[in-house]
């Protein structure tokens, strides 16, 4: 797909995409010379497809559906090594975030799932504990992974230098933060938030 | 210390790491706090900031998180200190959105249905140490210097980028961890990979990201000579110190088939590679040990890759 002739049109370019990418992460992408700093000293880049001066470059070219399609965004480990470097202040880490926002809302196409699975699970550990609890967190991956021997050695050996927790107790504040979750929900079911 | 001065007191924000993998840096810190005699009151009822997780995929929330934090710390008196370079890289960037975009502030004061206290300085353990206590006065309180250690200092992603956010120091070439070991007598080494990224949470999702960035960082700490590396990060740490062994296992075990037994120092042109134990301290343990604190109170024996014979090695135990 990336060395195939792209023909530009208003059928092939999404330019409201471009738009709301924009909003989210509050960053123009227009501005993008494409002098590759950002790619240069991007740690992940080996593990994309589209390292990140191209993602921006697909984006002047409302080519989004290629990014999302993609697993470049959920490669990026958000190190704001780009966004320090960029020579024209655009803040691809804020950018990556909206593109992946984009992708879970619309439950994305990506082929990369297990960066979304722990992303959710973290996520989910923060709705019903309040604070992170390890042991749940990988043992949920690796169940819903398919991955049931994945640091097997790993976790009997973390709980007996006291770095893994058997037992967790919830916050006694945790409705506050279920409250949060619902009025984030509520804003974005009125159209009041992105 | 000139008489008469205010005894320096901060409100604790630990974070979750600190309370479950990373609980030596919350213990370390504790005891490091205590001997310098600078208060630290935990936040009562802290919440997770949601790091990487939920500003990846929903910066509203991750703002929102983040914000009730803040409100919870106005209730405790004293600048914020937070250890883990994540949670005060999440604080620090609310604080920074917040005050600039009226829009994301209104939205997050009614995720959290309240107003968005954001005046109160977050301030990271390492300028703490090195600006407010002071590295004068720090350097005269050591009892016991680090002398002969050789250090690597790491700073990895979100101590210092992006430059606008956490002001600590220069997002290119910092030097605060450096002065740091200096004033512990310790002797911090010249090397190439400590504002590289170790795989950050990668740790859960995808191993093998993490085991290739965290080699390179090891396998650089080795070259330059350091006897260990220093961090302040509890992801990071668990990178370099937990998975340390299955890297080893990854990238340097030297191949042992019969072929590799009897050509593989040929290969490696006569040397064996070099696979050296790098333990991984964080910044407030080889403080509170310069500082005299008692080593069974540092949390070395949570600690994976044992750093007690290198300590022993350099009669610091």
């Amino acid at each position: 797909m990336k060395n195939k002739l792209m023909h530009l049109s208003n059928e092939t370019m999404n330019v409201g995409f471009v738009k709301k990418v924009e909003a989210l992460s509050g960053s123009s992408v227009r501005r993008c010379f494409q002098c590759g700093k950002c790619s240069a000293g991007c740690p992940m880049s080996a593990f994309m497809e589209h390292p990140p001066n191209r993602v921006v470059r697909l984006l002047q070219l409302g080519q989004g559906q290629r990014i999302l399609a993609g697993r470049s965004i959920w490669y990026c480990a958000s190190c704001e090594t780009c966004t320090t470097r960029c020579p024209n202040k655009v803040d691809l880490a804020a950018i990556m975030d909206a593109l992946r926002k984009l992708s879970w809302d619309a439950d994305g196409p990506s082929k990369e799932s297990y960066v979304q699975l722990a992303n959710r699970l973290f996520i989910e550990n923060i709705r019903t504990y309040g604070r992170q609890y390890e042991l749940r967190l990988g043992a949920a991956f690796n169940m819903k992974s398919g991955q049931f021997l994945k640091d097997l050695m790993l976790g009997p050996k973390l709980i007996s230098k006291g770095k893994l927790k058997m037992f967790h107790s919830k916050n006694k504040n945790i409705a506050d933060i279920e409250g949060i979750f619902k009025r984030i929900e509520e804003m974005r079911k009125k159209g009041e938030a992105l | 210390m000139t008489p008469g001065k205010k005894r320096l007191s901060y409100s604790y924000y630990p974070g979750c790491s600190l309370h479950a993998s990373g609980r030596e840096y919350d213990i370390s810190t504790r005891a490091l706090f205590k001997a310098l005699n600078v208060g630290l009151k935990e936040v009562p009822d802290w919440f997770c900031c949601g790091a990487t997780p939920a500003h990846n995929v929903d910066e509203l929330l991750s703002l929102s998180l983040c914000a009730k934090n803040l409100s919870l710390a106005e209730e405790v008196e004293g600048d914020l200190a937070v250890a883990c370079a994540a949670c005060f890289s999440r604080l620090k960037t609310t604080q920074h959105h917040l005050k600039e975009d009226d829009t994301k502030r209104k939205q997050v004061e009614v995720a959290i249905d309240g107003p968005a206290a954001i005046n109160k300085p977050v301030k990271h353990i390492l300028e703490i140490l090195a600006r407010e206590f002071g590295l004068a006065r720090l350097e005269e309180s050591v009892k016991k210097p680090l002398l002969g250690l050789k250090v690597a200092s790491y700073y990895g992603c979100l101590l210092t980028r992006p430059p606008e956010v956490p002001e600590l120091d220069d997002c290119e070439d910092p030097s605060i961890m450096e002065d740091l070991l200096r004033a512990l007598g310790a002797e911090p080494v010249k090397w190439s990979h400590r504002m590289e990224c170790c795989g950050a949470n990668f740790t859960l999702s995808r191993p093998g990201v993490v085991l290739k960035l965290s080699n390179a960082i090891l396998e650089s700490a080795r070259i330059a000579g350091a006897d260990c590396i220093m961090v302040a990060c509890p992801l990071c740490h668990g990178n370099l110190d937990i998975r340390q062994k299955e890297i080893k296992e990854a990238y340097g075990a030297p191949d042992s088939t019969l072929f590799g037994n009897i050509f593989g120092s040929e290969l490696r042109g006569g040397s064996a590679p070099d696979q050296r134990d790098v333990p991984i301290f964080y910044v407030t343990q080889l403080a509170a040990l310069a500082m005299g604190v008692a080593s069974e109170s540092l949390g070395f024996e949570s600690v994976i890759t044992d750093p007690k014979p290198l300590l022993r090695d350099k009669q610091l135990l």
